[in-house]
């Protein structure tokens, strides 16, 4: 694993010692409800399960169909709050 | 039509047997919702990809072995492969996947364990949250999870087979109220009212259990009245048993004149939350600690500092409000020309045109301080004599309806009249700026506070407006309600027709209904 992945690795740990992860979790699901994306998501979801036939279509699909869109709809703000949260949970425990 | 039902599949057996409950409970709790500070540092420390280590991916526990590996890399695959482990757990959401039917399954057993694990773990979570960091915004809590009927509802629902779609432009809730002399003060307040979302919800999901012996419960009779309006009948409505009730109640109401509305209104919610017992069962005796349904809607918190002006002491009190009466310019209480702009219009994006007066204008004014004249000195308990101070008014708590009542009806000694003076009114209300902790910040130094455009808990949204036409002699009641978000209808006694925004904005204005944006779980 290069310094990178090592440091993500050690960030993530932190996180669900402190129980960060969670509440980062539900502060995330919270705004992605609020802004709409979820509803998106849904209707994406609904696209895809027509597309493929209720029957025939697995969770394994709609995760390739439409990560790349969930990724890219994530607006701005969101994630400029959720990386504020994070460097302020950090720098609170800050013996990394 | 087709019914889907959560399919398990048969490829679990070969894992439920011998103690599988309680290892598959040991997963949960240790590497998908852990929810003490040891299961946490377990699953922070072990939940890496044994093939990688890497710990996004998708990564995945085997059913039958400890065994991690990534979903993305295929890695957990491999293992699946290898040792004919056909069954796998989701470390992020609890899934679990069968490689054999190479799908997520859904089998009845395992979702009710999950289920009981995750409410298990949020409850703890809350507590570490409180414990850990004093305050918790993240919300974590009860998790929402759909309605599902219960065996009387799902009786009910084959025993009534009709049902109603709403589409946008459907007008169900709209309906008109006939006039039985005079009878339009009541009527004005009933469409507002029967158009109050939250109140609408808890009366037609019928949550008011009745315990009076009588038939004189006026909620039954609000009960019965939103069946009315909501019932797709056209035909205006007859209410006299309303009528008939308000009269047996509240008996300065009785009689064939017109009465004030607003009046009408403090009297009616007063008999309907006498009349509510908490409907969870216990008696609603505190009107200081009262969770019956008008309380929960209408009920918000005034706080009213007294400072002394010698040693700056402050007395706080909160009393409970269901309505803010506010002054109006022209009437005969000094209303202080306050200078166009400040924290509270521009927040809320009014203009100043023509120097019309504002909705935040008459807040402004509700919560400056007032210095108290030397004929009207405090007891200060710091200084122990009567002293000279000043007094300010602000929110502490904010109901879910925020009811403004513009007094436009002047009683003084010497005249009765009214006050037509034109107050404009936003869509949108922001009580931030009036808010006891506002005032705290501001108090503290920390002034122009940066707009949290995070915090949506004090944003209103206009929902009804209450009019009065004529004279203080002779007048008459209209409303303007909001429907399907954006559609506004005008209801003048048994005419309901379509208004447009402009034309609610442009009204006089005497009572205005806002309802708060955001609503939070307790």
């Amino acid at each position: 694993m290069n310094k990178d992945s090592q440091m993500r690795a050690a960030i993530n740990q932190k996180l669900i010692e402190m129980g960060e992860r969670e509440r980062l979790k539900e502060l995330l699901r919270a705004k992605l409800v609020e802004c709409g994306w979820k509803d998106q998501m849904k209707a994406q979801c609904k696209d895809v399960i027509r597309e493929k036939g209720l029957e025939h279509v697995t969770v394994e699909d709609l995760v390739v169909e439409i990560t790349p869109k969930g990724r890219a709809l994530v607006p701005d703000s969101v994630k400029k709050e959720l990386l504020q949260r994070i460097r302020a949970s950090l720098a609170q425990h800050s013996t990394l | 039509t087709k019914y889907i039902v959560p399919a398990g599949c048969p490829h679990v057996n070969g894992f439920k047997v011998d103690n599988w409950k309680q290892n598959l409970r040991v997963i949960y709790q240790c590497f998908v919702w852990s929810g003490s500070v040891e299961s946490r540092k377990r699953k922070a420390k072990s939940c890496i990809c044994h093939l990688c280590g890497a710990h996004l991916n998708r990564l995945h526990s085997c059913l039958y072995c400890v065994f991690f590996g990534c979903f993305t890399k295929k890695h957990i695959h491999e293992h699946a492969k290898n040792k004919r482990h056909n069954l796998a757990i989701d470390l992020l959401y609890g899934g679990i996947y069968c490689f054999v039917c190479q799908d997520y399954i859904y089998d009845k057993d395992m979702e009710q364990i999950a289920k009981e694990e995750q409410r298990k773990t949020l409850r703890s979570a809350l507590v570490d949250c409180f414990v850990s960091c004093g305050l918790c915004d993240a919300g974590v809590g009860e998790k929402y999870s759909t309605w599902e009927p219960t065996k009387r509802e799902l009786e009910l629902l084959r025993h009534n087979p009709k049902r109603r779609r709403i589409t946008t432009n459907c007008t169900i809730g709209l309906r008109g109220l006939i006039n039985l002399g005079n009878t339009c003060f009541m009527n004005c307040i009933v469409q507002a009212l029967t158009h109050t979302p939250l109140l609408r919800d808890f009366f037609l999901s019928d949550r008011h259990k009745c315990e009076m012996q009588s038939n004189s419960c006026l909620v039954c009779e609000m009960s019965q009245l939103f069946q009315e309006f909501y019932s797709g009948h056209r035909s205006p409505h007859i209410p006299f048993r309303l009528l008939h009730l308000v009269w047996t109640h509240a008996r300065h109401l009785a009689g064939y004149e017109q009465q004030d509305a607003h009046e009408f209104l403090i009297a009616a919610l007063d008999v309907l939350h006498r009349h509510c017992k908490d409907d969870n069962g216990k008696k609603a005796n505190n009107p200081n600690n009262c969770s019956c349904i008008i309380d929960q809607i209408f009920t918000g918190g005034l706080q009213s500092d007294v400072t002394c002006q010698v040693c700056h002491g402050v007395s706080t009190t909160i009393d409970p409000f269901w309505d803010i009466s506010l002054d109006l310019p022209g009437s005969s209480t000094p209303f202080w020309p306050l200078s166009p702009g400040g924290d509270g219009s521009t927040l809320n994006g009014e203009s100043h045109l023509s120097g019309a007066t504002t909705l935040t204008d008459c807040l402004r004014r509700f919560t400056r301080p007032e210095h108290l004249g030397s004929s009207a000195k405090i007891k200060c308990s710091g200084c122990h004599s009567y002293q000279e101070s000043t007094k300010q008014l602000t929110m502490k708590k904010l109901p879910i309806v925020a009811c403004f009542h513009l007094k436009r009806f002047e009683h003084s000694a010497k005249l009765r009249r009214k006050i037509t003076t034109y107050v404009s009114f936003p869509l949108e209300l922001d009580m931030t700026p009036f808010m006891a902790s506002s005032k705290e910040s501001r108090m503290n130094g920390q002034y122009q506070q940066s707009v949290d455009v995070f915090n949506n808990d004090n944003k209103y949204s206009l929902f009804a407006v209450v009019n009065h036409q004529g004279t203080l002699e002779s007048g008459h009641y209209t409303t303007f309600i909001r429907q399907h978000k954006d559609q506004w209808f005008k209801c003048d006694d048994a005419i309901i027709t379509k208004a447009s925004i402009k034309d609610v904005l442009d009204s006089e204005g005497y009572l205005l209904f806002y309802h708060k944006q955001f609503l939070e779980y307790e």
